[in-house]
């Protein structure tokens, strides 16, 4: 057998290969035949050094010393995970998006055009809602230093400003307004904290649909043999 | 004994200690010489009583030759099939000696604590690996 060992012996690495192999689906298939070449090899080493006579006993021994295929991956596999979900990847995309969307639209692409104005759609959502964020908090900030002025020097900015008078007392009904712009801006500043949630949440849901088409595609370009 | 106590997430944490310090094992290993996976095993666990699973330091050293502080190459073996032999890289090297000082002041804290805590034991501190190794029979 391909792996240097004959009879019963290669049955049982063959068969630990194979477990090895079938846990190693999500990573490029080159890296995966690497790893089990290099496996492979220190089973032999390990064989050859081991005192054991019966050859049975013994390849059953290095491979417990060797540890469940589980073991060889174990680290690895979360880190292929990590490295799937890595953050610059997602602008260079939206780029590359936006650069088919605008020069090359033949039939075919018409799907992918899709996505990106999918994806455009969404980013214009969150600039909006920055936007009624940011000037929220920028109205209700100008109002409060507007009114605070206007303690002081009551006739500040009058022929453009119009204030109705809640109660009779015109510093209490200034203080009032006061409250209400920064009322107004705390508002803003709430949506801010809402948005940073949001994209959070968005940035999730992108990353986990990279890895799916990621695996999926590692899957295609690697049929289990 | 440190099982019983703490169960399951006693065991992990004896786990993420070990893969640092193997770490730093293998890349001490390498700074000596090339080595292949299974020559890399018997130089670390060859030197004490460590029960360690070989496999183990296979994603390591993926992770270190992603890294680029490590090398490696397969050359064909006199007998059997060709071996992966790794190599530190100049820039291994110098993370090896960067980790290496640090290892020496952190397992001086450790021995330090020991000996403030518990005036008696002042001769005969603990090192790391014994505390490894205890935990690990525990």
């Amino acid at each position: 057998m391909a792996n240097g060992f004959s009879g019963p012996v290669a049955q049982i690495v063959e068969n630990y290969l194979e477990r090895l192999k079938k846990g190693l689906k999500g990573i490029p298939a080159k890296d995966q035949e690497e790893l089990v070449k290099e496996i492979n090899s220190h089973i032999y080493e390990s064989f050859r050094a081991d005192p054991t006579p019966d050859e049975v006993a013994r390849i059953l021994r290095v491979l417990d010393k060797l540890g469940e295929p589980a073991a060889v991956i174990a680290a690895r596999m979360p880190e292929a995970m990590v490295t799937l979900g890595k953050k610059r990847k997602l602008p260079f995309l939206i780029l590359a998006g936006l650069l088919i969307a605008f020069f090359g639209v033949p039939i075919g692409l018409g799907g992918l055009s899709a996505a990106v104005g999918l994806i455009i759609g969404v980013l214009a959502l969150i600039v909006s809602f920055y936007i009624v964020a940011f000037s929220l908090i920028l109205t209700g900030w100008l109002s409060a230093v507007i009114m605070i002025v206007r303690i002081f020097s009551p006739g500040f900015l009058d022929p453009w400003i119009d204030i109705y008078p809640l109660v009779s007392d015109p510093t209490f009904n200034t203080v009032i307004y006061i409250v209400g712009a920064l009322l107004i801006s705390a508002l803003g500043f709430g949506l801010l904290w809402l948005g940073s949630r949001m994209m959070r949440g968005i940035r999730f849901v992108f990353r986990f649909l990279f890895e799916k088409i990621k695996t999926w595609r590692q899957r295609r370009a690697a049929p289990s043999r | 004994m440190y099982y019983i106590v703490f169960g399951y997430d006693m065991e992990n944490k004896t786990t993420q200690l070990r893969k640092g310090i193997l770490e730093l094992a293998i890349l001490g290993c390498l700074s000596r010489g090339r080595h292949y996976g299974y020559s890399l095993v018997r130089t670390i666990a060859g030197q004490s009583d460590i029960d360690l699973t070989e496999g183990t330091i296979y994603p390591i050293l993926g992770r270190l030759a992603k890294e680029g502080l490590v090398r490696s190459e397969w050359v064909e073996s006199s007998q059997g099939p060709p071996r992966k032999y790794y190599t530190l890289t100049p820039k291994g090297e110098e993370a090896f000696h960067i980790l290496d000082e640090e290892f020496r002041k952190l397992a001086a804290i450790v021995a330090n604590s020991r000996i403030a805590s518990a005036p008696d034991e002042r001769d005969g501190g603990l090192g790391v690996i014994d505390v490894i190794k205890e935990s690990n029979n525990g």
